[in-house]
């Protein structure tokens, strides 16, 4: 009897572990309003992505909701250009934020001071190129 | 002077000796030669069988150990499967976290 049951449990075993990370791929169409508009970036090449990618997307998704304003308008500037990455470099990009984010939080700091300086004065070079300036 | 005996002379030796034996001791020898010929054919297959039994050990034979068989696979899916699920739960953490972060992602990126 047991080995009955042990062999039909065997057959629902899949079930067991929980929902495969290479699920069903889900088109655009399929998607509800509010992984539509989290992803809405990327709504034209949606189809075409690989259902891994499509998966670890919407589960990105879930928290855009729960973002500021200004860190849901960064989210969706950025997906096409990380949509458009490598797993490897996905992988990468991912280590090395883990390593930053051990990086004591006194010296992240000054890193983040730093590149925003960087980026002030590269907006600041920009305007004052005679061919930037409104006048 | 030496003589010389070879392998031949040695059971000639041994058949000429063995019928100036008793009947006593032939059938005490003829027991011992069976004995170590069953032996030996005992131990024949043990060896070749060794895995083959190793393994039959490994199947569960009672409806108890076939119970505990059957918890420890689901055990351990269920753990691969959380393992699996915690895994991925990370994963979206960093990238909504990179996709957000003040820093730029070309920072993260090569």
């Amino acid at each position: 009897m047991f080995k009955k049951l042990f062999l039909t449990g065997l057959l629902f075993l899949p079930f067991l572990a929980g929902k495969p990370v290479s699920a069903a791929p889900e088109t655009w169409k399929s998607l509800t309003h509010g992984q539509q508009e989290a992803l809405a970036p990327l709504a034209e090449q949606w189809d075409s992505l690989p259902e891994i990618q499509q998966h670890r997307l919407l589960k990105t998704a879930i928290r855009y909701p729960h973002l500021t304003i200004e860190e849901q308008q960064r989210f969706q500037e950025r997906l096409i250009v990380w949509s458009k990455l490598t797993p490897e470099q996905r992988q990468a990009a991912r280590e090395k934020y883990k390593a930053f984010e051990k990086v004591p939080e006194k010296q992240r700091e000054q890193v983040k001071q730093m590149i925003k300086q960087e980026r002030e004065q590269t907006i600041g070079s920009e305007k004052a190129i005679p061919g930037n300036d409104n006048r | 002077m030496t003589i010389k005996i070879d392998s031949k002379d040695i059971s000639q030796l041994l058949t000429q000796s063995s019928r100036q034996l008793d009947s006593g001791m032939m059938s005490a020898l003829a027991n011992a030669r069976q004995k170590a010929l069953d032996r030996q054919l005992v131990r024949v297959p043990a060896v070749t069988l060794s895995t083959g039994r190793w393994t039959l050990n490994l199947i569960p034979h009672s409806g108890l150990q076939w119970l505990a068989t059957g918890l420890l696979v689901a055990i351990l899916v269920f753990a691969a499967g959380y393992w699996q699920h915690a895994q991925e739960q990370q994963i979206s953490e960093i990238d909504v976290a990179i996709l957000t972060d003040e820093l730029p992602i070309e920072i993260f990126v090569d």
